[in-house]
């Protein structure tokens, strides 16, 4: 049943323009990065990890986790909307179908988002004139990224589908990595979700930010299992109200 | 007698105030039942309740012998096509793909989705976008959603509201076609007496939550007997020959409200007015009004 949800979560995505904002919007820290490289040349001397610092300072910062954000509220708004959250649920759909399989695609964005911040990245280094290729370490790094990410999508979905409006849970999202470049940099990194994907990406730092991998990956898992249950149940237990 | 929807002192609260009190409902099988009350006098509340939108505080629900529970919900639902408050849809997608959603999420074949579309006369927009129909189309998009997967049952909720006296009568004739055609009962709500007069087969009537009328139709009748307004030149002498006969007449703007008669006692009445000089021009018969039944159901006046 997962499937036919997954499948029909895709169809209530069709005509959508969502995949412009997505080409769209990442140009902007890529250029907010790239700019900040080219007039700080003179402390910036590693080449691909230096232009990474500053890609990354704004990409994982200000922009990841509202992207994320974009993209479930836009899941969601298709329910709000017209009464539909009616239709929903009296479809013969177990409530966690409903939420995994907008989970789902939700993830599978956010790995596609990174995998688009990767190419922008790369085009972003030949413009300035870096040497060669990255250090696949970098790759890595984007990868990491979107698993800590995969908490704060759940974390997101659970915000989209209580609440109705579309750029309320964008703004949270705002503000939750803010709070996360803060929790991090006080070495609370692993107990505020919206850290995890500054960590993963190791925005901003040559260091690796991570310095243990299981906890790390524990955090992770622990927040995406707390949110992806909470949102289970809340579906599960509250009352429609369509309107 | 096997009902497919039953309920058992079904009751819901919203912060200590209950808006649903009580309620036994009992749908007999492949019958349209119309379910009936004033706005705001739980009937959506009711259907939410049935199909598991919302719990119940108290009581309990079975369809098709099944109790509504977190266990049986998928199973009930799946024998289950609905249309709650307003129609449901994807504006952003066109009406083939609307259904298609729903067919996909109900295994149910391919070509259901063209068989409901043709059952509710939309085959000519199907590739128009949802948010472009007209009220009376979303309505009928709803309902053709609700017929995919073949259900046993259809809840529908104010499926009238807000068309046009032609979708309304198509609607109408839709549902009445239903249980012949494909054994389908229909649970249909509205606030309108006229309406249900021309489709139900049972009757129950919502009223402050609760149920203070279920039966069927002809039952109900018995409680809507019309009434005949005389209206006369002379009230004095007409109220005298009234009194004469005992038929109580009561004084109106309009003119003299007795209770209806039969045809052979309204025809002496007739007679004896002209006789007796009470210069009687007309004689109208009164249906009575949802809101004349709530008075002898219940004894007060509700405004509706």
């Amino acid at each position: 049943m997962l499937f036919a949800c997954v499948k029909t979560e895709q169809k209530k995505l069709r005509h959508s323009h969502l995949w412009a904002a997505f080409l769209i919007i990442p140009l902007l820290p890529t250029v907010m990065g790239a700019a900040n490289y080219v007039n700080n040349l003179g402390l910036l001397k590693s080449e691909w990890y230096s232009l990474w610092t500053q890609h990354s300072l704004f990409y994982a910062n200000f922009f990841y986790a509202p992207l994320i954000a974009l993209y479930c509220s836009y899941i969601w708004r298709v329910e709000h909307l017209n009464y539909n959250w009616n239709h929903l649920m009296t479809m013969p759909v177990s409530a966690a179908d409903v939420f995994l399989s907008k989970l789902l695609l939700a993830v599978r964005c956010t790995l596609l988002l990174q995998l688009w911040m990767w190419v922008l990245f790369l085009a972003a280094g030949k413009v300035v004139g870096l040497p060669g290729l990255p250090d696949p370490q970098i790759l890595i790094w984007l990868l990491r990224g979107s698993v800590g990410a995969v908490a704060v999508t759940a974390l997101q979905l659970v915000l989209s589908m209580i609440i109705r409006s579309f750029a309320v849970p964008i703004a949270l999202a705002l503000l939750g990595s803010v709070g996360g470049l803060l929790a991090s940099n006080s070495g609370l990194g692993l107990f505020w979700p919206y850290s995890l994907m500054l960590m993963g990406m190791n925005a901003n730092k040559t260091e690796d930010m991570v310095s243990s991998s299981l906890g790390f990956g524990v955090s992770t898992l622990v927040f995406f299992l707390v949110f992806t249950g909470a949102g289970i149940l809340w579906l599960k237990r509250k009352d429609v109200h369509a309107t | 007698m096997e009902y497919i929807v039953e309920t058992k002192g079904l009751t819901k609260s919203y912060g200590g105030k209950q808006v649903v009190k009580n309620v036994d409902l009992k749908v007999p099988k492949e019958c349209v039942y119309g379910f009936m009350g004033p706005n705001g006098a739980g009937k959506s509340t009711t259907l939410k309740m049935l199909l598991g939108l919302i719990r119940c505080t108290d009581g309990q629900a079975w369809i098709d012998g099944k109790e509504m529970n977190q266990k049986n919900r998928l199973e009930i639902l799946r024998e289950t096509g609905s249309l709650i408050e307003s129609p449901s849809y994807y504006g952003h997608l066109t009406g083939r793909e609307n259904l298609e959603i729903v067919r996909t999420l109900k295994k149910a074949p391919e070509k259901e989705v063209d068989q409901v579309l043709e059952l509710v006369r939309m085959e000519r927009q199907q590739d128009k976008k949802a948010r472009e129909y007209s009220l009376g189309m979303k309505q009928r998009l709803g309902l053709a959603a609700a017929l995919i997967g073949r259900p046993r049952l259809l809840i529908l909720d104010e499926p009238t509201n807000g068309l046009d006296p032609a979708g309304i009568q198509e609607i109408r004739e839709l549902i009445c076609e239903l249980p012949k055609r494909m054994g389908i009962t229909v649970l249909v709500s509205s606030h309108l007496l006229s309406e249900m007069d021309q489709m139900a087969d049972y009757v129950g009537i919502i009223n402050h939550g609760q149920l203070i009328f279920q039966d069927k139709l002809e039952a109900l009748h018995e409680h809507s007997k019309s009434k005949l307004l005389l209206r006369v030149m002379n009230r004095t002498a007409a109220l005298k020959i009234l009194e004469g006969r005992q038929i109580e007449g009561r004084v109106t703007e309009e003119g003299i409200l007795i209770p209806g008669l039969s045809d052979d006692r309204a025809a002496d009445l007739v007679s004896a007015l002209a006789a007796g000089g009470a210069g009687l021009y007309r004689i109208e018969e009164r249906q009575k009004s949802l809101e004349d039944i709530f008075l002898s159901l219940t004894g007060r006046r509700e405004s509706l």
